[in-house]
């Protein structure tokens, strides 16, 4: 059985966010609005209708904060303790604090991880972004052109390379030497070129080592997670971020005449101004009288 | 709900942007070329006019020539400076990319213009993202967005620690679509869906690994992929077993005392013989296509035309045409109906047996000829097909049974035919299933073993196997098949780059129209000649052949290894810098693994050693 980690994290946020604004269970906004927040009220611009204060309410750079890690993130640092687990969240949310949070963890007790990347150039600035953290001898470089300290007990590579270093160890070479196994953008799973290199990575992972995957929101998490147990034998959780986004957003149109209008409704519906205008366009494209088609 | 507006022009739709304080944003654009065409119109009609930031963009741009002298004299330096926008696509290289990115965290920069690309990978938000339609471009023409790549721009909007909100800016546009937008913003994240799928390196580790295949076909049904086979698979077993229960019911209903295989049977002999009747020839054409399709062998002598008297010796069939040797010793390729007459005796297809043969045709041909068949004779041996199998179906119940009780039984197995046809449909659809993951790795065991990579019987890869398992390449066995045939050691190390790149470039993208010199056009010749054995073995176990070679990679990649400066190789290309790049950086990465077979392949790993170090110099790292 998966626990539901979400609710007690959902009434948490719903506390905070009490006096920000309504917020659909997609993150988006609609247009209703009751902020508090001072920056609000000014003044940008044309002339505004109500409905476009309304829409632009709040807009702007919030004051200096220090930083608290979401309670999603913390969530999945505790679970990590006992089982392998499925972060989804979008980009910019934080999952990477996840990842560097058990990594340090994990050094400082003097064990090993590896964290796999898609692209070179992520593995670059990961490398980057670790050896400022952690120190240039902690950390090492492996992707099918580059080879750094690679006996460091933090290596950060291509997914590629890291499945290769398993087929080695598979076929009597060296064993991969980590407690922990980072999959950054597990969601390339579902890549129809290189997404086979994921499956064999996590199916091919020994099982005393520990796999944490950061993933972009998909539809189907637990049957992933669920997936994951079965051929590992770990358990999997899923850790969800609630409220899908960490800044909040709205939807607009801009027009022709740059007039700004919000694209939804309070009950989040089209706008029915835009509805209108759509219409409209339909029937003159349709329109009989035309003697010349009109081009676009 | 289509909205078709023009677009509006860079500029104006930036500084109505500003007027709602919605900058910075990143503005989506379906091409390359748009988005370069955006940020160079927008720094030429409106001037970023707080000199501040422009003087911290020229310091943070000189600052960054230091690290990436590359980028020197980029034809959109003065766009960002002055504008401060800029485009940002795969078609730049990852230096420049870094430094536009770098700008937009720094808050130097307005606006970039992109291409949907950017939305996956590295982490680049603004306060707005701005779509000016609802389709994204394929390689092929527009699609709809879907809910997913949709979540990953709007994933854009809203920095955090610096935006209360984020927002998602739907812009005029010929293509634009509100109630799309509203749709797919609400619509749920799409699933993940496996992609497993066989390949050589995988088969010959595993394979080595654990020394059988009955084990790592056990791995391959492991995959995400199988889980959704295995799934089905038990709800098809429910469903025959549901089917078998029907037909048990309805025959203790009608009080027949047979198993289930004289149920079976009955049905597949009544298909079969339904089956035979619809395939029966109906036209003397048709009958005459099969005959010669059956008697035309390559050795055979057939007589061509409507006379027959241009004679032919046979060497090749394939399909519907045939190949063959006139008389004049020259040869002939054409339909197989043009072919009128076969004579019967299988000749040598050796030089001094052919004359010989022709003659023999020409001296005793009439008692030679094989007898055309008539329409007539064909339907007799259906029609004697149909009687045999009308026969057992008479016979299939136990010859015990009453004749009343016969009667019964037979009406009923009749009844029962949908059911039992269901029942060994849902078997064979149950089979098909169980071998979907790996009869694609059975294939290229198949493939492998006739290049003397595994041992089918033993279950082992061979010493060849394993350098081919350690080689970690694109198309590996064409590669493996180039290294054994000694095709790489006569090339010198800048022919070696390029007809590496033209193996890892992407097929239908173009590296510019540089020339090939000779020396490289004979190599990729022979390269090609290998690709087709390969690709022809692949093909007669039903692996989909790799796609071809990419001519103006390889002349870009030898071009490149020969030294060119690289503002010189863009220059001569006229190729986009991050496409070559990319190709350049995937060449450098095979090159190091061909230099890593210095146990099996020493003078080959020794040019692609040199060739890797020629072609991984800045700014191709």
């Amino acid at each position: 059985m998966r626990r539901s980690r979400d609710r007690t994290v959902d009434k948490r946020r719903r506390s905070r966010d009490k006096n920000r604004s309504q917020r659909s269970e997609h993150g988006l906004e609609h247009s209703r609005h009751n902020s508090t927040n001072p920056t609000a009220a000014r003044q940008f611009g044309p002339p505004q209708s109500r409905q476009v204060k309304q829409l632009l309410e709040g807009i702007g750079t919030p004051g200096a904060q220090t930083f608290k890690p979401d309670p999603f993130q913390l969530e999945a640092l505790a679970a990590l303790e006992f089982e392998d687990v499925l972060v989804t969240a979008p980009t910019g949310s934080g999952k990477t604090w996840i990842a560097r949070e058990e990594i340090r963890r994990l050094l400082d007790a003097g064990r090993r991880a590896w964290y796999t990347t898609p692209l070179k150039a992520l593995t670059n600035s990961k490398y980057q972004e670790f050896t400022e953290e952690f120190g240039s001898d902690r950390v090492g470089i492996l992707t099918g052109d580059r080879k750094d300290n690679s006996d460091a007990p933090l290596l950060v590579g291509t997914t590629e390379i890291y499945r290769n270093q398993l087929f080695d160890s598979l076929r009597g070479g060296s064993d991969v030497n980590a407690d922990l196994v980072v999959l950054d953008e597990a969601h390339y799973l579902a890549d129809e070129d290189r997404g086979h290199v994921w499956e064999e990575a996590i199916i091919l992972t020994p099982p005393r080592i520990r796999l944490l995957l950061l993933s972009a929101t998909i539809g189907n998490a637990n049957e992933f997670a669920a997936w994951i147990e079965e051929v590992r034998g770990v358990r999997c959780g899923v850790v969800t971020r609630p409220g899908a986004r960490p800044v909040p957003l709205r939807a607009a149109m801009l027009l022709p005449d740059k007039r700004l209008l919000p694209l939804l409704t309070e009950s989040g519906k089209l706008n029915p101004e835009l509805a209108r205008m759509g219409q409209q366009a339909g029937e003159e494209r349709r329109g009989p009288s035309r003697g010349h088609r009109r081009r676009y | 709900m289509k909205l078709s507006m023009p677009e509006m022009p860079p500029a104006t739709l930036l500084g109505a942007l500003g007027q709602y304080n919605l900058l910075p944003a990143i503005v989506f654009m379906p091409t390359r070329r748009r988005c370069d065409q955006a940020a160079t119109e927008t720094a030429s009609m409106r001037r970023d006019s707080n000199d501040e930031r422009r003087e911290a963009r020229r310091d943070f741009m000189r600052s960054a020539v230091e690290q990436h002298p590359e980028i020197r004299g980029h034809r959109h330096w003065d766009t960002i400076i002055r504008g401060g926008v800029a485009s940002h696509h795969a078609g730049h290289i990852p230096a420049w990319k870094l430094i536009i990115e770098k700008l937009m965290s720094a808050g130097l920069l307005e606006a970039i213009f992109a291409t949907a690309t950017v939305a996956a990978g590295v982490d680049f938000p603004a306060r707005s993202v701005v779509l000016t339609g609802a389709d994204a471009r394929t390689g092929s023409g527009w699609r709809q967005l879907t809910a997913s790549e949709l979540q990953q721009m709007t994933g854009r909007a809203g920095r955090r620690g610096r935006d209360n909100v984020g927002f998602v800016i739907a812009a005029p546009g010929l293509h634009q679509d509100p109630q799309m937008i509203a749709d797919l913003l609400k619509a749920p994240p799409d699933p993940l869906i496996s992609q497993f799928r066989a390949t050589y390196t995988t088969l010959l580790n595993l394979l080595d690994a654990y020394g059988n295949f009955a084990q790592v076909r056990e791995i391959a049904e492991r995959s995400f992929a199988h889980r959704e086979a295995a799934l089905q698979i038990t709800r098809l077993e429910k469903a025959r077993e549901e089917s078998r229960q029907r037909i048990e019911t309805k025959l203790k209903e009608a009080g027949c005392d047979l198993p289930l295989s004289v149920v079976s049977g009955f049905e597949r002999l009544v298909s079969t013989r339904s089956r035979l009747q619809e395939l029966r020839p109906q036209t003397r054409a048709e009958v005459l296509h099969r005959w010669l399709d059956e008697v035309v062998q390559p050795g055979r002598i057939v007589g061509v035309g409507r006379s027959g008297r241009r004679l032919v010796l046979i060497t090749e069939k394939r399909g519907g045409n045939v190949r063959g040797i006139r008389e004049d010793g020259r040869s002939a390729s054409f339909a197989l109906e043009r072919i009128g007459r076969v004579y019967a005796p299988l000749y040598r297809l050796n030089d001094e047996f052919i004359e010989q043969a022709f003659a023999d045709v020409r001296k005793r041909g009439q008692e030679l000829l094989i007898p055309e068949p008539r329409l007539r004779d064909a339907h007799a041996e259906e029609a004697d097909a149909v009687g045999i199998l009308d026969n057992n179906i008479e016979s299939i119940l136990p010859p015990q049974l009453h004749p009343e009780e016969k009667l019964r039984c037979t009406e009923t197995l009749w009844s029962l035919l949908d059911d039992a046809d269901e029942w060994r449909r849902t078997l064979r659809r149950i089979e098909q299933r169980r071998d979907e993951v790996w009869e694609p790795f059975h294939q290229r065991a198949r493939v492998l073993a006739t290049f003397g990579y595994l041992d089918f019987e033993a279950e082992k890869i061979t010493e060849r196997g394993r350098w081919l398992a350690d080689l970690h390449i694109d198309r590996p066995l064409l590669v493996g098949e180039a290294l054994e045939s000694g095709l790489f050691n006569a090339l010198d190390f800048h022919r070696m780059a390029g007809v590496m790149a033209a193996l890892t470039a992407d097929e239908d993208r173009d590296y510019g129209e540089l020339e090939l010199a000779d020396a490289l056009v004979q190599a990729l010749a022979r390269f090609e000649d290998t690709g087709f054995k390969v690709a022809t073995e692949e093909w007669r176990f039903g692996v989909e052949p790799a796609p071809e070679l990419n001519f103006s990679a390889a002349a870009a990649a030898a071009r490149w290894a020969n030294g060119a400066e690289w503002s010189t190789l863009v220059y001569e290309t006229r190729a986009e810098e991050g496409d070559l790049f990319r190709m350049l950086s995937r060449t450098g990465e095979a090159l190091l693994q061909i230099a890593g077979l210095r146990k099996a392949h020493p003078e080959a790993a020794r040019v692609a050693a040199v060739a890797g170090d020629a072609v991984r110099r800045e700014p191709v790292r």
